[in-house]
């Protein structure tokens, strides 16, 4: 009986292991994204110092240093800054090729306008170490970081004419958590579901009726001697062998 | 419609963005399941490594990420069916002078991009993940008694319903010169019967249009039926419709009637005669982009830098650059077979996207580009 009973937990307990394990093999996450991920949540210490080089010194001292593309250890940053999201929280992290951006624009002190005061720190610093939060009574002069950002990203894509310029085009906003939104019966039925999305969504009701994923057929311009046709699809004429 | 214990209530509360799993619950089934008719997309791509997908694997993308929407449009061009609202090019993100670095090789790589797809070199293999079906021939299907092996990736070679299949991973691809057009062949399109293979999408590209690159396609291949009066492809009736069906073919396993119901249902009349013809269908490789370091090397296309002379055919080799190193890294196959990947009849290859198929010369290193007469140094060659 005892021996029963002490099989019985050991085997539950062995299920117990293997159903952890496989949720465990369920969490998977994406290596670059997590390390980018990781460094986004750090806050740096406050520079409160900085040398306030004219611009035109600042690029010269850093070509003269020899600071290159070379020296780019950081290829890719998520920009998703604790910092901003204290108050906060409406969009996804900003995916910032860092490597790719130097590599444009082969200028660093377009970004790395200024550098700390104190001699020994590096010649280069991450922007969240100069711009915190904003309306700091301490350094009225300084603009907080989400300012940095929007300023630096989007007078630079408008100069340049490249790169995104509106909010969509950097980041996704976040869903609003739709708990409290959604007024729904229990049980709802699909037709009672979709007339209760619509009672806010109606735009992307229509929008939503005239797409290819909806028809099933739409235009072909990349198909020779249909370019204007706009009844093409696997819902009209398209074939396969398969 | 939905499932009847689907709680429509909690997953309407829990509204959110699309997915790889929204998206992949439709397309990555694509001919009937599993990475069937993609050559690189398969539900692989929920958990990619990042050496299967870099964007997907080691950054999780998701695909409106690239797949960018307005007003509920999706942009993307498809090769199997002619819809497409919009377009997605590597290019959007990684300009068109891609290699960034500066170095003489990331010249000469962007030089490259001019006349290659980046996957030619980013992806070299496709099916990288999982094997895909690339071979489906319809006119063996019916044989109830038939048992179907395994092939050495544990996929059936056969299915009653379906017929006779081949299975292909680690593949490498057809190379062809792609504008990004494709000719295609609709219902009711006339087609030659007497040629050997049917076309049903085929991309439109030559070596002397700028605009065109070798591109890397798999070749979806299959032997169909084709109305032998009327000349054009005939549409079966498979699935049947309730339990009185008399015309389904995966319920009665009578092509004729199959053809007349299929036909009917599509408006075109079935002549009452047809002939099994083989079938063709490119498919452009767009995913599973590997990482950089494992893009192809120059050797692996040009046989010309195999030996001891390599950038030194044209640059001096008095700097401090190790020449036979650049120009012989890059994917080494024998990582990717260490992998778990069936590529070991790779390693080593060169000539990889076969110059003469693609209307070269030769290597043209040797030869010449398809513009450019480049050879300096060293005797013309014949």
């Amino acid at each position: 009986m005892k021996i029963k009973m002490v099989r019985k937990i050991i085997f539950l307990a062995g299920l117990v292991i293997l159903a952890t394990a496989l949720c465990m093999a369920e969490v998977w996450k994406a290596p670059d994204q997590e390390k980018a991920r990781e460094k986004a949540k750090k806050i740096v210490p406050f520079i409160k110092e900085y040398k306030d080089d004219c611009k035109i010194n600042r690029k010269i001292c850093l070509m003269d240093a020899g600071i290159s593309i070379k020296d780019v250890k950081d290829v890719y940053f998520l920009l998703d800054s604790p910092i901003i999201k204290k108050r906060e929280d409406h969009y996804e992290p900003v995916r910032f090729a860092h490597k790719r951006h130097a590599a444009l624009i082969q200028d660093c002190s377009m970004c790395h306008h200024y550098r700390p005061k104190d001699e020994n720190a590096l010649e280069t610093t991450r922007c969240s170490a100069c711009h915190q939060d904003s309306f700091n009574p301490d350094h009225p002069e300084r603009i907080g970081i989400k300012a940095a950002y929007h300023q630096q990203c989007v007078k630079c894509h408008t100069a340049e004419a490249k790169g995104p310029v509106d909010c969509k085009g950097c980041h996704l906003q976040k869903v609003p958590d739709h708990k409290d939104l959604v007024k729904l019966p229990d049980n709802a039925d699909p037709f009672q579901v979709t007339a209760e999305c619509l009672r806010c969504h109606d735009t992307q009701g229509e929008d939503m009726l005239k797409t290819a994923h909806w028809l099933w057929k739409g235009p072909s311009p990349y198909t020779t001697g249909h370019r204007k046709d706009i009844m093409h699809g696997k819902g009209t004429t398209a074939l396969n062998n398969y | 419609m939905p499932k009847k214990d689907v709680d429509l209530k909690f997953v309407a509360e829990n509204v959110g963005h699309s997915s790889r799993a929204s998206c992949g619950g439709c397309h990555f089934n694509g001919g009937g399941g599993d990475a069937i008719k993609h050559a690189d997309m398969s539900r692989q791509l929920l958990k990619p490594d990042r050496s299967c997908d870099i964007h997907m694997g080691g950054y999780d993308f998701s695909c409106t990420e690239c797949h960018k929407t307005r007003n509920h449009k999706i942009s993307g061009r498809s090769s199997s069916v002619p819809v497409a609202e919009g377009m997605v090019s590597c290019e959007q993100c990684h300009s068109d002078q891609p290699h960034y670095c500066g170095s003489l090789l990331d010249h000469h790589l962007n030089t490259h991009s001019k006349t290659l797809d980046c996957n030619v070199c980013h992806s070299p293999v496709f099916a990288k993940c999982k094997p895909t079906k690339t071979w489906w021939d319809w006119s063996k299907a019916g044989d109830k008694n038939r048992k179907p092996k395994k092939d050495k990736y544990g996929k059936p070679d056969y299915n009653w319903k379906k017929g006779e299949f081949k299975w292909e991973e680690s593949a490498v691809p057809d190379y062809v010169w792609d504008s990004g057009y494709m000719n295609r062949v609709f219902i009711g399109d006339k087609v030659d019967i007497n040629a050997d293979i049917i076309n049903l999408t085929e991309p439109v590209g030559s070596i002397n249009d700028p605009g065109s690159k070798i591109t890397p396609f798999k070749i979806m291949k299959g032997i169909q039926a084709v109305d032998a009066d009327y000349d054009y492809i005939l549409v079966p009736h498979l699935y049947p419709r309730n339990k009185e069906d008399k015309t389904a073919y995966w319920k009665n396993l009578d092509w004729e009637k199959a053809f007349e119901d299929g036909m009917d249902a599509v408006g075109l009349e079935y002549s009452g005669s047809y002939k099994w013809k083989e079938t063709w269908m490119y498919w452009r490789l767009e995913h599973e982009v590997m990482p950089a370091n494992m893009a192809l090397s120059c050797v692996q296309c040009h046989e010309s830098l195999k030996g001891d002379k390599t950038c030194n055919r044209c640059h001096q080799d008095n700097r401090n650059i190790d020449f036979k190193k650049i120009a012989q890294k890059g994917t080494d196959f024998s990582f990717m077979k260490s992998k778990g990947r069936d590529v070991e009849h790779l390693i080593e290859k060169t000539d990889y996207i076969n110059f003469k198929a693609l209307g070269y010369k030769g290597d043209p290193i040797i030869h010449g580009g398809r513009f450019k007469r480049l050879p300096m140094g060293y005797k013309k060659h014949e």
